[in-house]
């Protein structure tokens, strides 16, 4: 078969326009809450709204009285009331009658957006009116807000299975941490708050659940990994997970936000409780936006203290930090969050010594867990901007002081192995440093649109302008020993003297979350089965047909989808040879193991690959109203092999966007354990206006060895620089360090004027 | 809720007599969300989009005549309308987003008592007059004497505004409106600064300066007024006009600025808007 990718229309390297770009353009596209079937019944999710309280009574035949309503489902029709990502603490629903099979105390509200009930009703307005007329009655419990409080325990979030809301810890001892401070000519250190972020995805939670023919429990929804929710739908039901199918729509941003459950549980139930009562009909259930606000978790909010200790020639001796997370009120997977900015607090450098201590902490707030990062923005922002204030003190090139510490081919990480072969940081560094040197000329930049606050044409003395740099490293795939894998199925159609396959159908379980995975997957099959990419069909997320692909997160699918695709490929071929028509292959693929860290050194091999990020941004700072203006990001990228290259920068810039909000405006505002403003008109993402004018994407392709085609990852990384860069610019523009955001004028003024940052 | 859609005033102020709870709307741009979040609904919405003298904008006269219902994206794309009133266009074209202008309106804006109302604060630097319609027939007042703190106006139940009048500038006089928002559209001002000046050979001869989002309602600031007239709009003056500005503001301690920041950033913006317009009207 040809392996040459230019004979391929639409192989890999190409920017081949994808498949599903015309409907999504158009509006055509059906996203779950467009996918309502006519003789739908609807249901409504009934919230607790209690951050902490005990459920006394729970009475439904007010609810069920009501004109409309069908039937309310409760915790006695869950048959194990239990769910969770990484750990099962969390009840599906909220209620007094217990089945008994699981230790979660389900009896206690720990979250508003606890689960009471679910509605289910003839109308949409009949199921709201049936959840208005629950009779339930409270005991309201003391509550832990925050990590401050809950550090204290006087108040245990989960009393019955963590005996301290301190309840996931990891260490990391490297070196000889004292003789680290003695070699030590300098020490920077900080306190930083990072704020939570909400994912802000356009589709909102959505799904519609029935019996399918083969009398399957099926929920059609948008999540990021449908063997997954199977798995947790399985579980909660009490059903053999191939009594279960989950289906992905068309779906409208994910960003980790849809990782774990949101309605796939709670549909699945309410199509059961349907079928039971004999009702042959779907059942559909759409959040709004605030129910999508408060009902789902956010990036997390964490304070670190970090201390960085080095010689007068930038040379780094020592790193400490203490990390804590507020996990909220249940894990969600905030353990394995907290992994990733346990390693990334230490910055992509050599660090001969070291000591940190990051923990997981439950409050009555809400959830944090995976949100594009995953950890390592955190992490990240905390080393990138010790390393700038660093530089700052000893009068050094913030990107020559990176140069003297960064890893590279060989070099040992904090967790005392060697990193993965393929060490592309210093590329992304020296490719930042020649298109935007630090004492480059700063070209002022037109807006996108003006800022309203501003004269216009006006070349203002209070407007002062500066530039920041970062740089990191991100982990492509699941850490510390996951069983990680992905599976893939093709079939090759043809007659049986073809020497080559007329058309191809691939199998696969991604998640096309918005990022393009499935045109990569397209992509990927055509390059390798030598036809053009029209020829391939492809069928994808549908536990019914395709294979476990793991979750579309940790920046993964593109070299875990790859590999397997890679794999099925050969399997195929070798049945094509045989002469089987179609020839089908499958495969799973399973790359290096990695392993679970020692709990006292951190010591062991954490990740498998990663991708290599360094950022320059350029930003005005109106000294008199505190706005700031980004005019220019230069982004580079070590993506090993661009598969479709406008989707990498599209994944470049849509990350740069998102880490924009979490910078500069995005403010969520949890208090005594609510989201105060769970509206898009309180809760302000960036619009076009206010995005940077000029993002230039630098995509090296240096090749994981590994990787598919060399392909590494790239959703992830261009995000966890952005932060630490734009807190650079700022302060070479102003001389203030803001040690947290987001950077709102009001903030920003505030600092100008105090010299440090207002805390939130 | 019924939909109503008059062709007439008359019909219009019918409507309204006949039912309290009847309420008019132009875009409707406030008045859905304020429904949807759980206000009362009227039992009737009078649409008042068909009626020929709330959709339109031109000059007669001497004076300008602006409906009460067009589009803020008609006047924003007026060439004339913008020439002669440039902070006007400008305050006009910063409500919503560019969607958002296709239905706002200054009838809307200004009737929806907001503080932080875009238009206003120009409406009144510009002296505009507002003909408001009634059970007992019309009358004209100024745009300032509508609204009289949040969420309320001076109409009686069965009146609406139905256009605005505007005198047509004299010679060498401009306006300029600036406005802080934390991003650069969709969201509610901060401040808002709309200032008017008349300049004669590089001094200026007779000034307005009003500020939105300060106050329960738009506050004009006398002092600041009286240190530009006579002025060349030298840095003193600058300086006393923010100073004004900053001491005229009675602002709210919100999710969007701290009462302090208010003070502070209406100053600098005055200040900002009183160049502008300056440079305008020197030109």
């Amino acid at each position: 078969m040809s392996l040459d990718p230019t004979s391929v229309a639409g192989g890999v390297g190409q920017s081949h326009i994808r498949r599903d770009a015309d409907d999504k353009v158009t509006g055509a596209a059906t996203y779950p809450g467009d996918r309502v079937p006519v003789d739908a019944l609807h249901a409504v999710v009934v919230f607790t709204a209690q951050p902490h309280a005990r459920l006394v009574s729970l009475d439904v035949a007010p609810a069920e009285a009501v004109d409309g309503v069908v039937t309310v489902v409760t915790a006695a029709d869950v048959p194990v009331n239990e769910y969770g990502l990484t750990m099962f603490d969390q009840p599906v629903l909220i209620g007094l009658d217990d089945t008994g099979r699981s230790d979660v105390r389900c009896d206690v509200s720990r979250w508003e957006a606890d689960h009471l009930a679910i509605v289910i009703a003839h109308t949409r307005a009949a199921a709201e009116e049936g959840a208005a007329a629950l009779a339930v009655e409270w005991e309201p419990l003391p509550l832990v807000p925050d990590v401050e409080s809950a550090r204290r325990d006087l108040v245990l979030v989960h009393a019955e299975t963590a005996p301290s809301n301190t309840y996931y810890e990891m260490a990391i001892t490297k070196g000889d941490i004292e003789a680290g401070w003695a070699a030590a000519d300098v020490v920077i250190e900080g306190r930083y708050e990072l704020p939570h972020q909400e994912h802000a995805y356009l589709q909102v939670e959505a799904g519609t659940a029935w019996i399918d023919d083969e009398g399957r429990v099926t929920v059609e929804t948008s999540g990021q990994w449908t063997h997954e929710d199977r798995e947790q739908i399985a579980h909660a039901l009490d059903l053999p997970e191939d009594r279960v199918r989950v289906i992905y729509a068309t779906i409208g941003g994910a960003f980790g936000g849809k990782e774990d459950m949101s309605l796939q549980i709670v549909l699945a139930l309410a199509a059961r409780k349907l079928a039971d009562l004999g009702i042959s009909r779907p059942v559909h259930c759409r959040w709004s936006r605030e129910e999508s606000i408060v009902g789902h978790h956010k990036r997390h909010r964490a304070t670190i203290e970090a201390r960085l200790g080095a010689t007068r020639d930038g040379r780094i001796t020592a790193v400490e930090a203490d990390v804590w997370l507020d996990a909220g009120a249940y894990n969600y997977t905030s353990n394995k969050v907290l992994g990733n900015a346990h390693l990334s607090v230490a910055g992509a450098y050599e660090v001969p010594n070291a000591r940190i201590d990051s923990r997981a902490v439950y409050t009555h707030s809400v959830p944090g867990g995976a949100f594009r990062g995953f950890g390592g923005p955190q992490g990240a922002f905390v080393a990138e901007t010790q390393m700038n204030k660093l530089a700052e003190v000893l009068g050094m090139d913030p990107i020559e002081l990176r140069r003297r510490n960064m890893l590279r081919e060989g070099s040992i990480g904090i967790t005392q192995e060697p990193l993965p072969p393929g060490v592309g940081l210093p590329e992304v560094i020296e490719a930042c440093a020649e298109r935007a040197p630090t004492d480059g000329p700063r070209q002022p930049v037109p807006p996108f649109r003006s800022v309203a606050s501003l004269p216009t044409g006006v070349d203002d003395p209070a407007i002062v302008r500066g530039r920041g740099f970062a740089a990191g490293m991100k982990n492509v795939g699941f850490s510390f020993g996951f069983p990680e894998r992905c599976e893939a199925e093709i079939h090759f159609h043809g007659d049986a003297g073809d020497d080559r396959p007329t058309s191809v159908d691939v199998f696969h379980g991604g998640a096309e979350v918005g990022q393009g995975n499935h045109a990569a997957i397209l992509q990927m099959t055509a390059d390798i089965a030598g036809v053009d990419v029209d020829r391939v069909r492809g069928h994808f997320s549908d536990t019914a047909v395709s294979g476990d692909s793991g979750s579309a997160s940790a920046s993964r699918l593109t070299f875990m989808a790859g590999n397997s695709v890679l794999g099925a490929a050969e399997e195929a071929e070798k049945a094509w040879r045989d002469g089987a028509r179609p020839a089908i292959g499958a495969f799973r693929y399973v790359p290096p193991p990695t392993e679970t860290l020692d709990p006292e050194t951190g010591a062991g091999q954490p990740n498998f690959s990663y991708g290599y990020m360094a950022q320059v941004v350029d930003v005005s700072v109106d000294t008199l109203t505190g706005h700031i203006r980004v005019d220019r990001v230069v982004s580079a990228h070590d993506v090993g092999r661009a598969i479709n290259p406008e989707l990498v920068k599209g994944q470049i810039e849509g990350a740069v966007v998102q880490a924009h909000g979490y910078v500069l405006s995005e403010h969520l505002v949890v208090d005594e354990g609510r989201i105060r403003n769970p509206r898009l008109s309180q809760y302000l993402i960036p619009g076009i206006g206010d995005v940077p004018t000029e993002v230039e994407s630098v995509i090296l392709e240096l090749g994981d060895p590994i990787g598919p085609w060399g392909a590494r990852g790239v959703a992830e990384m261009p995000y966890i620089t952005y932060a630490p860069a734009v807190i650079a610019a700022v302060h070479d523009a102003t001389g203030v360090w803001f040690d947290t955001f987001p950077l709102t004028p009001s903030r920003v003024l505030a600092g100008l004027r105090d010299g440090a940052a207002d805390p939130l | 809720m019924r939909y109503a859609a008059p062709t007439t005033v008359d019909e219009a102020v019918g409507l309204l007599a006949a039912d309290a709870d009847a309420r008019v709307f132009a875009g409707a741009t406030d008045l859905i969300p304020q429904i949807r979040s759980g206000r009362p609904e009227p039992s009737v919405l009078v649409d008042l989009k068909r009626i020929d003298r709330l959709v339109g904008v031109g000059e007669s006269g001497g004076t300008w005549t602006v409906g009460a219902a067009t589009p803020t994206s008609t006047l924003t794309a007026d060439e004339a309308f913008t020439g002669a009133f440039p902070g006007l266009s400008e305050a006009s074209g910063l409500i919503g987003s560019d969607q958002i202008q296709n239905r706002s309106s200054w009838g809307g804006n200004l009737c929806n008592a907001s503080p932080a109302a875009d238009s206003v604060p120009a409406l009144v630097a510009n002296a505009v007059r507002a003909v408001v319609a009634g059970s007992n027939g019309e009358r004209t007042v100024p745009v300032e004497e509508i609204v009289t703190g949040p969420g309320q106006t001076s109409l009686a139940d069965d009146e609406f505004v139905v256009e605005f009048q505007v005198d047509t500038p004299p010679a060498h006089t401009a306006d300029a409106y600036l406005r802080l928002i934390p991003r650069t559209e969709m969201d509610i001002a901060v401040v808002g600064a709309a200032v008017r000046l008349t300049m004669d050979g590089g001094t200026c001869t007779a000034a307005t300066v009003a500020l939105g989002a300060v106050a329960p309602t738009v506050v004009r600031v006398p002092d600041a007024e009286a240190a530009l007239v006579g002025s060349t709009l030298d840095d003193a003056t600058l300086e006393a006009v923010a100073a004004a500005a900053s001491a005229a503001c009675n602002p709210i301690d919100d999710k969007r600025g701290t009462i302090e920041y208010r003070r502070q950033v209406a100053g600098v913006l005055a200040k900002r808007a009183a160049t502008i317009a300056a440079e305008r009207a020197n030109a």
